[in-house]
């Protein structure tokens, strides 16, 4: 029986496992259709979907920066524009060991250690595919050393990429700005702002700079352009294996800025300002436009582009003169005698004073129980609103100041944009204060007590002191419709922006004035800088023909005003420290039987106008020269029938003639220090 | 002697007798697949691609060694294999206990004994030694005890000692394969439905105890990345996601030969190793993965037929079990890089680059070679009568 069982058991094994082995293949088999399936799946009902990943993955965009738009000024003259800046950067992806790294690069160009460590600092922070700059502005010849070796430096590449340079240096400063690094505060900004959250990749570039202050600022925008992309193959860490240029995008420049700015005024502005501290606009009267908007002293932008020292920042900030602070339109001064011509407008248009009313000046005046003083002690004697302007009577003016009240003048020198900013595109404007009743109700709302207007405020308010505050641009624009006469003309800064015109700023209303008595105030102005007795006088002689400079000079108190008792001796500033004197400020226009051009100069601590208005001649001077039709004016040719040059001759001679005529008469000799000078 | 498979009674085994009844068909299909392999490794060569160095041409090398001692095994009558079966299991179950005490550690894991220039990996000998065991075991039991008896505490033993030490080392995929393998001849030898279902419920319950108390938070992480692998694109699910990337953008047709992206570049990790199926997709799409399922497809085919055409039940059983280990490591794989499996370290044999893989796929071959050969051998009464 054993053999026979032993048969049935070896079949009855060998069946159980041709079974099984059978069910086991087809169980393999559904396996297999099940990867098939999904192999059906994958690479071909989905296949495009991961061809465009394989594609994503295989190639990326380096990220070519789009060259920045320049800056030019009314003539096409650049005043920020770009120039080739070779540079060496490091890529953090592509360096296994960056100091090794950086010291084989510092035998080749020099690499402080200060330097070094702010790569290194750098390389932390950025990311992987950002490349960080070793250094910048190469020479020719360390390029191309550089470059040499490139090969035996793995990550390091030279790039020829562009740099922000300013030719005229400080004369821009302030209204053209700057650009420099991005800061971590612009970056976190840019983030809120963009719609995804996601920084442009632009702004990481380490060739990028971003607008700071002024246009370069406000512009910037419309100044940065669009990044180009250029197409590369790299592998699954971020090398870059070949490029492929027919995927290329290209850059988009940024725009073009132009300005209605002169570089040549500007820079003779910044020129003639020396050491000194101040501002100075010049304004075409015609239509707006600023020629010149400058704040002394400056510093160089070119400085600030590829990061200023902290030690020479410091010094920047620290120094008295203030040259970091924008003084054209952010700088609040009292305009002082400047202001004037508004009290004096405000008196003709409140009907209450006649122009030729005649008033006694006696050096002081008397009111609420104590003097207020004339800057002239000696007293003017009895003086009409012309002579007023011209010897800049400070008591002619309390008693009219007195007489109208504070709304009358405000409300003239609200409609002279006094009190106002203006759109000029760059920000740093600062309003200033043009007091009046209204004005005193609501700065002190919280305390009643102080919301009175006493009498005694008007007095210094109708002389420019007290709480009113105004900056060299408002005292331009004042002076550009007083010369215009006409329109309430509104600055106008940026010309165009990539070949589009901006509004011109010529088309406003008009003045809410009379022309007659607007032309009282010109003609007193003419007189200030024409007549003999005129405070500036001596200082206004522009020397260019026929043409003559209408003005108004102002010295602003910058303490004490209207300290009770306050003698002559008192008020004279010279021998005070320098922050302690008074501001001197000019204003004026010229041709002034054809105004053309409207400037305001603020000396900071200048002690008086007089000192202020050589500067604006100085300066429009050369607005009149580089103006065609004044030039043609100036240079026309001897008429024929013209009596041969005498010593009265006004026209031909290029020396001041009437200084020649009649030195001796010049009443009262402009003052010069130490002497006090007119407000 | 007894009646050998080929020569008659008496007649001496000659070598010439030998070699024809080796299969040539199945020995033709391992060089197809190796060349394949060879030539993805070609593709992919890094940092120079379309090169021999470093990988197609040492692939190469090893894969003829193997091959030859493929066919040097495939001539051990397998009477040899049945007496040895026992000696070498435990033979390999001494050796992968020595791992923990005097292994060498790599990568956190010990799973190698080095002996002198010579590094040893104990869980691929174990996977030779317990086939041969289960087969040795199952060749003296009736069909009945089979199914279902006490005497299958015995194979359940076999199985789960060397398991558990692997899994211990930790080497959780060659322990799931050493597991799978151990119970597909279980179930080919007779084991019943029943506990396989049992098992299956059992299983289902005691899974996600096993993921959340007993798996190593590695582990833990590749199957949760398996199941989300989206959540996590640049850490753990990078492998799957550039899989299917290189995988899915071969398309139908594939990328053309040393064209495919992904892996020239890099974005396929594991390009050449456990992933180079991936890379073989790339460049040639869904036709050539399908041709090379089919051409695996057909080397289980062949396995399994020699497997089957044996007289005798260790034969049958020892061939089974070494083209289920092979079939098990193909459809892991294949499922890990598609995407239908977690990642677990498991190689496409005979196409992934690295030596210790192949040599135990070879030598598993071998025996199968050695079954075919010897298919008419008798063993008699559960004991090798060769040389006891």
């Amino acid at each position: 029986m054993e053999p026979h069982i032993y048969f049935d058991e070896v079949n009855e094994r060998q069946g159980v496992f041709h079974r099984r082995t059978f069910l086991l293949g087809g169980g393999l088999a559904l396996v297999g259709a099940a990867l098939g399936g999904r192999l059906l799946q994958l690479q071909v009902a989905e296949a495009t979907h991961y061809q465009t990943m394989a594609s994503n993955n295989q190639f990326r965009f380096r990220l070519l920066p789009p060259p920045r738009g320049r800056i030019l000024d009314r003539n096409g003259v650049a005043i920020a524009s770009n120039r080739p800046d070779f540079r060496l950067l490091i890529r953090r992806d592509e360096v296994n060991d960056a100091g090794a790294t950086l010291d084989a690069v510092s035998l080749l160009v020099p690499v402080t250690p200060a330097r070094r460590r702010q790569v290194m600092r750098e390389l932390e922070i950025t990311p992987r595919s950002v490349p960080v700059a070793i250094a910048n502005d190469l020479s020719w010849s360390e390029f191309c050393r550089v470059n040499a070796r490139l090969p035996e430096l793995p990550g390091v590449t030279a790039d020829m990429g562009e740099s922000r340079v300013y030719p005229y240096g400080g004369a821009f400063a302030h209204v053209v700005g700057y650009v420099s690094k991005i800061s971590q505060a612009d970056l976190d900004k840019a983030k809120k702002t963009s719609a995804n959250g996601q920084v442009d990749p632009l702004l990481l570039h380490p060739g990028f700079r971003i607008g700071k202050s002024g246009v370069e600022q406000a512009m910037d925008a419309e100044l940065r352009g669009r990044p180009g992309g250029q197409k590369v193959e790299v592998d699954s860490v971020g090398h870059a294996l070949k490029e492929d240029p027919s995927g290329d995008v290209k850059a988009i420049p940024g725009s073009d800025v132009v300005l209605t700015l002169d570089a040549d005024i500007q820079s003779r502005a910044l020129e003639v300002f020396g050491a000194e501290s101040g501002a100075a606009v010049v304004i075409d009267v015609r239509n707006g436009d600023v020629l010149c908007l400058l704040s002394a002293p400056a510093f160089d932008p070119n400085r600030f582009v590829s990061g200023v020292a902290e030690a020479e920042y410091r010094a920047l900030h620290d120094y008295d003169h203030q040259p970091l602070l924008d003084k054209s339109i952010g700088g609040l001064y009292p305009p002082g005698s400047t202001f004037k011509t508004m009290t004096a407008l405000a008196a003709l248009e409140s009907g209450l004073v006649n122009p030729h009313d005649r008033i006694q000046c006696t050096g002081q005046f008397f009111f609420g129980g104590r003097y207020f003083h004339c800057w002239n002690h000696k007293g003017h004697g009895s003086v009409d609103m012309n002579t007023a302007i011209k010897s800049s009577c400070d008591v002619y003016f309390y008693q009219t100041a007195l007489r109208i009240g504070p709304d009358r003048i405000a409300e003239v020198a609200d409609a002279f944009g006094l009190g106002h900013t203006f759109e000029l595109g760059i920000s740093g404007q600062r309003k200033g204060t043009v007091p009046s009743t209204a004005w005193k109700k609501r700065v002190n709302a919280h305390n009643p007590a102080n919301q009175t207007w006493f009498s005694g405020e008007s007095l210094s308010y109708g002389i420019g002191q007290g709480a009113l505050q105004v900056n060299a641009l408002q005292l331009a624009v004042m002076t550009a419709r007083l010369a215009n006469g006409k329109k309430a003309l509104l600055p106008r800064l940026i010309k165009s922006v990539g070949g589009k015109e901006r509004p011109r700023g010529d088309q406003f209303g008009d003045l809410p004035f009379s022309q007659d008595k607007i032309n009282v105030v010109r003609a007193a102005m003419q007189s200030v800088a024409n007549d003999v007795g005129g405070t500036a006088y001596r200082q206004s002689q522009l020397n260019l023909g026929d043409i003559k400079m209408a003005g108004k000079t102002g010295s602003a108190q910058m303490h004490g005003y209207g300290n009770t008792g306050s003698g002559a001796k008192e008020r004279d500033t010279t021998n005070l420290a320098w922050r302690m004197r008074d501001h001197g400020l000019f204003v004026a226009f010229a041709p002034y039987d054809d105004p053309r051009y409207a400037i305001s100069v603020i000396l900071e601590h200048g002690l008086h106008g007089t000192n202020a208005a050589p500067k604006a001649v100085e300066i429009m001077k050369v607005a009149l020269l580089k103006d065609p039709d004044m030039r043609q004016r100036i240079e026309r040719p001897l008429p024929a029938d013209e009596k041969p040059a005498a010593s009265a001759s006004p026209d031909m001679s290029d020396a001041p003639d009437e200084s020649l005529a009649d030195p001796t008469e010049a009443a009262p000799p402009p003052p010069t220090s130490p002497s006090p000078g007119p407000r | 002697m007894t009646t050998s498979a080929i020569s008659r009674p008496g007649q001496r085994e000659r070598l010439s007798m030998k070699l024809p009844e080796i299969d040539w068909r199945l020995a033709f299909a391992l060089c197809c697949i190796a060349g394949v392999g060879a030539m993805m490794l070609y593709s992919c060569a890094s940092p120079t691609p379309l090169s021999w160095k470093p990988w197609a041409g040492p692939h190469l090398m090893r894969f003829g060694v193997c091959f030859f001692l493929m066919l040097v095994l495939s001539l051990i009558d397998i009477r040899v294999w049945f007496v040895f079966s026992y000696p070498l299991y435990v033979l390999a179950l001494l050796l992968l206990v020595a791992v923990p005490v005097i292994g060498h550690e790599h990568l956190g894991a010990k799973r190698w004994l080095n002996f002198g220039p010579l590094s040893l990996q104990p869980s691929e000998i174990m996977k030779v030694g317990l086939v041969l065991a289960l087969a040795r075991f199952y060749h003296g039991v009736s069909a009945k005890d089979a199914r279902l008896s006490f005497k299958l505490l015995i194979p359940v033993a076999l199985i789960g000692v060397p398991t558990l030490l692997i899994a211990k080392q930790p080497d959780l995929g060659t322990a799931i394969l050493i597991a799978a393998t151990g119970l597909s001849i279980m179930v080919l030898a007779g084991l019943t439905w029943r506990i396989l279902v049992l098992g299956g419920l059992a299983g289902l319950v005691v899974a996600p105890a096993f993921v959340m108390f007993v798996m190593q938070p590695y582990q833990r992480d590749r199957i949760f990345t398996f199941l989300h692998p989206e959540q996590d694109p640049t850490g753990a699910g990078y492998h799957i996601l550039q899989a299917k990337i290189a995988l899915g953008s071969g398309g139908f047709l594939g990328k053309g030969f040393g064209l495919g992206t992904q892996s020239q570049l890099n974005y396929l990790p594991e390009k050449h190793t456990d992933f180079i199926f991936a890379t073989f997709a790339e460049e040639f799409g869904f036709v050539g993965c399908i041709a090379l399922l089919a051409l695996y497809g057909l080397t289980i085919a062949i396995a399994l037929r020699i497997a089957s055409i044996s007289h005798s039940h260790f034969g049958r059983l020892s061939a089974a079990g070494v083209t289920a280990t092979f079939a098990l490591y193909v459809v892991i794989n294949a499922a890990m890089v598609v995407g239908m499996a977690p990642v677990v370290g498991v190689p496409m044999p005979l196409m992934s680059y690295g030596g210790t893989g192949m040599v135990t796929v070879m030598i598993g071959f071998g025996l199968v070679e050695a079954v075919r050969v010897h298919r008419y051998a008798e063993i008699t009464s559960g004991r090798g009568s060769l040389l006891l």
